[in-house]
This record gives C-alpha cells, sequence and structure tokens, in this order.
C-alpha cells in the first residue's frame, strides 16, 4: 500500500491515493448501512447486489438511473460552482422549486406558441427564477457580509410554503383538488430519449453544462479567480480580484443552474409542478458536490450513485421487504464522511513505515 | 378565542425553546447546529415509545434526553474530531436521522410515517386554582405541562449560567477565542462537545413534548421543521436567551395563528414563511447597523 501511495506521488495525475480518499466516504456509509440492515435481519450484500442489479442489470435499468441522476447532476453542479469560490450555498433546494414552478407556469400558460419559442422561453423562465431567487442572499453576503448558509437555508423553507401556496391556489389547476398546476403542453417538453422511459434531452443538457464547467476551471480567467476566492480571499483580494463582485456572481450562476434543474424536471419528467415536486434535489446535490470533489467527473459520478440508489431504492422494496428510506440513510451518512477528515489515520499509518 | 390562541401559542413554543435554548449555547460554543430536527425527531419517537412502555412520562423525558444527548455527541465528535464541516454534518444528520427513523417504523413496527403506540403517559396539566379563571392570564399561567414551565424557567437560567458561572465563561471562551482556551489548559473542543451533547438533549425533550405533550401518537413529519425554526429564533436572538426566548414565543404564535387559519380562506402557508422571513430581516439590520458602526469609526 504503501509502496503504491509513493508512486503515486510520483505521477502528478490522479493517484491511487485520490482515488481511496475519494471512494473511502462511500465505503464507509456503505458500512453503516450495512449493519443497520443486518440488524434489521437483512443481508447487506444481498441488499446491495439487488440494488446494482435494479440499477444497472440491462438498458431500461439504466436508462432509468440517468434519468434519475439528471437533476442531480444539475444540483451538483450548482452546488460545486457555488462551493467552489468560497460561498456556502444550501439554497439550491430553493432554486429547484421556484425554477420548477416557473417552468410549469410558462409551459401552461403560454400555450399558443410553436415549440421552438416556448421551450427556450420556459427553461429561461426557470433559469430566471432560480438566479433571482440567489439575489438577495448574494447582496447580502457580498455587501454586507450577512451569512449566507443561514439565508439560504431559510430560503429554502420559504420557497416551500410560498410555491405550495400558489400551486394550492392561484396557480391550481382548475378542477383539481391536488394541490398540482395544470400539466404542461406537449410543445413545452422536452422531448424523449428512449420512451417509454422518462429519461430526456435535460440529460444532454446537463452534460453539456458539465463540459463547460471542466472547460471553464481549467481554461479561463473567471475559473482561475473563483478558484484563488475559494482557497484564500485574502491573498484573492490582494491580487486585485473583486472578490464581493465575483460572490454575487456565482451565487446567481449557483441559483441559474438550481433552477433549470427545476424547470429540466418540470418539462421533462413531471410535466406540472406539485406539491412535493422535489425530494431534495437540492440537498442530495450539495452530497454530490462533496462526493464528487468539485470535479466535473467527480460530479457525474456521484450524480449516477445517489440516481442509481433513488431508483434501485424504488423497486428493491416491491421485490424484497427492505425499506426504501435505506437510501437515505445511505446519503446522508455518505454526507457527513465526504467532509470528515481521516487525514490522522492516514498519518498514523506513515508513521509506523 | 384569544385566549384559545394565547395557551396554543404556549403549547407551540415550548418544542421551538427547549431545541433554541440548546442550539444557543452549542453556538456560543462554537457550533452551529443545523442537526437540531434530527435529535428531535429521534426524541420523539423514542419518548412516545418508552412512555408506552413504562407508562411514565418522566422515563420518556430521560429517554428522549439520553437518545437527543447521543446523537450530539455523534454529531460533534464527527465535527470536533474529524473536523468535518459543520452544515454538511447537519444536515447529514437530517437526511439520515429521518431515513434511520422511517426505516426502524416499517422494520419494527411495519407501519409507514405513523405510529400510535397503546397507553402513552402523556405529560400532565398543572392547573392553578384561582389564576385560571382570568382572562389571558390564566391562558398564559394556567393548565400548563411541567415541561413548558422547565422552558421558561431554563430561560434565565441559561442567562445566568453563560454570564456568570465558571463553565459559562469557559464555554463563551471555547466559542469566541479557542487559542485562549486552550492557553488557560481547558480543551475547545471537549467543550465544544459538551454544549453538543447538551443541544442534543434539549432537542430530544422538544420532540418527545411533541409527542407526549400535544399529540400523544409519532408521525415521521411530526416536527415540521422545528429545528430549523429553533436555529431561526437563536439566530433572530442573536444568542441572547430572553430575545431568542422572544422569537420562539413570536413562532409559536404564528403556529397557532397558522393552524386556526386552515379552511378560512386565509393562506396558512404565507404565515408560515413568516419567522424564516423575520430572520433574514433581523440578519440584514443587524448588519446594516454594524457597517453603519464601522464607517462611522474610520
Amino acid at each position: 500500500m504503501s509502496a503504491v501511495a509513493s508512486s503515486a506521488r510520483a505521477t502528478p495525475a490522479i493517484g491511487w491515493r485520490d482515488v481511496a480518499l475519494a471512494v473511502a466516504p462511500l465505503v464507509l456509509a456503505l458500512v453503516v448501512a450495512g449493519i443497520v440492515l443486518a440488524v434489521a435481519g437483512h443481508n447487506p450484500l444481498e441488499v446491495y447486489w439487488l440494488l446494482l442489479k435494479e440499477s444497472f442489470g440491462g438498458v431500461k435499468r439504466i436508462a432509468a438511473t440517468v434519468a434519475a441522476s439528471t437533476p442531480l447532476i444539475l444540483t451538483g453542479l450548482a452546488t460545486a460552482v457555488a462551493f467552489r469560490s468560497g460561498v456556502f450555498n444550501v439554497g439550491v433546494e430553493g432554486c429547484v422549486l421556484v425554477g420548477g414552478l416557473a417552468a410549469a407556469y410558462v409551459g401552461f400558460t403560454f400555450v399558443g406558441l410553436p415549440a421552438t419559442l416556448l421551450l427556450p422561453f420556459a427553461l429561461g423562465a426557470a433559469v430566471i427564477a432560480g438566479t433571482l431567487w440567489m439575489l438577495v442572499p448574494a447582496l447580502l453576503k457580498a455587501r454586507l457580509d450577512v451569512d449566507e448558509v443561514v439565508t439560504t437555508l431559510m430560503l429554502n423553507f420559504i420557497a416551500v410554503s410560498l410555491t405550495a401556496w400558489l400551486v394550492n391556489g392561484p396557480l391550481l389547476a382548475p378542477g383539481s383538488a391536488n394541490s398540482a398546476t395544470p400539466m404542461v403542453v406537449e410543445a413545452a417538453r422536452l422531448p424523449r430519449l428512449m420512451p417509454p422511459s422518462t429519461l430526456n434531452a435535460g440529460f444532454l443538457i446537463a452534460i453539456a453544462l458539465l463540459v463547460l464547467y471542466w472547460l471553464w476551471g481549467r481554461g479561463t480567467a473567471l475559473g482561475l479567480e473563483t478558484r484563488l476566492a475559494g482557497l484564500n480571499p485574502r491573498f484573492a483580494i490582494a491580487s486585485g480580484i473583486n472578490v464581493p463582485m465575483l460572490i454575487i456572481k456565482m451565487m446567481l450562476l449557483s441559483g441559474a443552474i438550481g433552477g433549470l434543474a427545476g424547470g429540466i424536471q418540470a418539462l421533462g419528467t413531471v410535466n406540472r409542478f406539485v406539491v412535493g415536486f422535489s425530494p431534495g434535489y437540492g440537498f442530495t446535490g450539495i452530497a454530490v458536490a462533496l462526493l464528487g470533489r468539485g470535479s466535473a467527473i467527480g460530479i457525474l459520478l456521484a450524480a449516477l450513485l445517489f440516481g442509481a440508489l433513488a431508483t434501485s431504492g424504488a423497486t428493491i422494496q416491491l421485490f424484497s421487504d427492505v425499506p426504501i428510506e435505506i437510501v437515505n440513510i445511505l446519503q446522508g451518512t455518505v454526507m457527513i464522511f465526504a467532509v470528515a477528515r481521516f487525514g490522522w489515520l492516514l498519518k498514523n499509518r506513515q508513521g509506523g513505515k | 378565542m384569544i385566549d384559545n390562541i394565547i395557551h396554543a401559542a404556549f403549547i407551540m413554543t415550548t418544542p421551538i425553546l427547549l431545541a433554541a435554548l440548546g442550539g444557543l449555547v452549542n453556538r456560543v460554543a462554537g457550533l452551529v447546529n443545523i442537526g437540531l430536527d434530527s435529535m428531535m425527531l429521534a426524541g420523539a419517537l423514542v419518548g412516545l415509545m418508552v412512555a408506552s412502555q413504562t407508562g411514565s412520562w418522566p422515563a420518556a423525558l430521560v429517554a428522549a434526553a439520553l437518545v437527543g444527548g447521543l446523537l450530539g455527541l455523534l454529531m460533534s465528535l464527527t465535527v470536533t474530531r474529524l473536523q468535518a464541516n459543520e452544515i454538511i454534518v447537519g444536515l447529514g444528520f437530517n437526511i439520515a436521522v429521518a431515513g434511520l427513523v422511517r426505516f426502524f417504523l416499517k422494520s419494527w413496527y411495519g407501519t409507514s410515517g405513523t405510529l400510535s403506540l397503546p397507553d402513552v403517559a402523556m405529560l400532565p396539566r398543572i392547573h392553578i386554582p384561582v389564576v385560571a379563571d382570568i382572562p389571558v392570564l390564566g391562558a398564559v399561567f394556567s393548565d400548563h405541562d411541567p415541561l413548558t414551565w422547565a422552558a421558561w424557567l431554563l430561560v434565565p437560567a441559561t442567562a445566568w449560567f453563560l454570564a456568570r458561572t465558571r463553565l459559562g465563561l469557559r464555554l463563551r471562551a471555547a466559542g469566541a477565542a479557542p487559542q485562549a482556551t486552550r492557553a488557560l489548559g481547558l480543551n475547545p473542543l471537549n467543550l465544544r462537545d459538551a454544549s453538543t451533547v447538551f443541544a442534543g438533549m434539549m432537542s430530544g425533550l422538544a420532540g418527545a413534548y411533541l409527542c407526549i405533550g400535544v399529540v400523544g401518537i409519532f408521525n415521521e413529519g411530526i416536527t415540521a421543521g422545528r429545528g430549523f425554526l429553533a436555529l431561526a429564533a437563536f439566530y433572530f436572538g442573536r444568542n441572547r436567551p430572553w430575545p431568542t426566548a422572544i422569537g420562539a414565543l413570536l413562532f409559536g404564535l404564528f403556529d397557532a395563528i397558522q393552524i386556526r387559519l386552515q379552511g378560512r380562506g386565509l393562506p396558512a402557508e404565507l404565515v408560515q414563511t413568516l419567522p424564516y422571513v423575520m430572520v433574514i430581516v433581523i440578519l440584514t439590520l443587524v448588519a446594516i447597523t454594524l457597517k453603519r458602526a464601522r464607517n462611522k469609526g474610520a
């Protein structure tokens, strides 16, 4: 192991140690959830094998997994964009909600427009709603140094209640009692890639944004500036970077991507907005960004992982008596372990050598 | 009508106030606890189970405080010893514990979401003979349970503890100046752990209150985000016990009004947003005042 580690240090690319550190939170979470499963009388290995089969066994299952990972790629990206510049935005969940509602509203209101106009218009509305939702915390953080964790967290609850009020009152579908807007018209829906799966063109948008994020992080001045501001704000200020302006930009960008995540979910999968629209996409996005360590490929893999858990969790409940909540336990523990530093463990090992 | 609302407001305040005082002490010692809601949820479930098994409400409260404190300890160790980010760990605890509770309900009791048990020992109500008949005063002081009284007595107690006792001073030092604490030969991390255990115990009690003080059954959504309302309360009160208690009372009042608004054509959902809006407004006003003061000084 130590030989592997030292050879990895010689090559500056991705070493085994990095891979091990990146996978460690997942392994630890699987161990914790495995203990829970074992205590409840299930065989953890059997359950995990079933989860794996249900998420990647066959084209249909893979399509379902990829479809479920689409909003998570976007919320993970939205979170990563903010984290990268040192802004602790935990408000992507709220952006997903207002973005989803805005897209659905355009999709069932402007029914006369052709698809070439209506679809971009609806997605644009989602982006704008998400951006505006982050405007207040962005300005407060940049201008008055108000703690963005608290403001964005509070805004999540405001978004939940506000959207619930809108779909129960002004925007409720006529003749409907179930807290939902009318369905969006066909022209506003994102094309399905592999019907009957809900996998839709939104996935391609998400991948395109991931590629842009990767290029942006390596090759542009703004990409470098955000990293500097995130790593060492005082150095960034000393180098002449306008950090408050940068914070505003990155929080708005984060909100825009979060809003888009909601818009894509509304126009690609749900086809309207309902209460309980997001089962916590924004919060899972935090886990995705952390587990993916902010890199484009890491975000993709982590989103696929949580997408797989979401789809397979729903089906194993049908085939076995394992409650779907095992997925939440895994998700929460992954989050916890992803930020825990096990540096002292490695240090001990090196000391022993 | 007014008496009803006042009485209900105090009942809805108790869980928020209990958790808020815990979170306040926690934050003063240097840890922002986003996981209060998870400890509340666990306390609610364990409180109900023990209240049904033993038929004794004090036993239920002790058990709820213990499970909350245990979660607090786990959370604190992750933050202080594994240097994990407190915000993420808090959110992770909320997700994982909510999952664990539902998993347990399904595996153990075979129910999803709601658990109703026989012979639950509810908290007694303390009736104060003469005062009870006086309008308003009766609603404020009479027919409350011991936990509500304890919560309000803890407000001055917390203020005194933080300002006047040795341990209170040390906790404040652990939050404000960890290096100075270390220089005195104290471990700020141990102090922080102790404060998180306290926050967990208070949240566990808050959860138990919801179960055996108010409804008598457990539901997976029983906390309804009250752990976050508690967070909002001590941010609103800027870590001072009395303003925090006033914040909690205000949120309890909104809660009581909101329940009465349901089905009357008035948007209860908008009333629900008020506590969160108020926190953002307060934080903004405080920041503006600070900035003005700084500009004047410069």
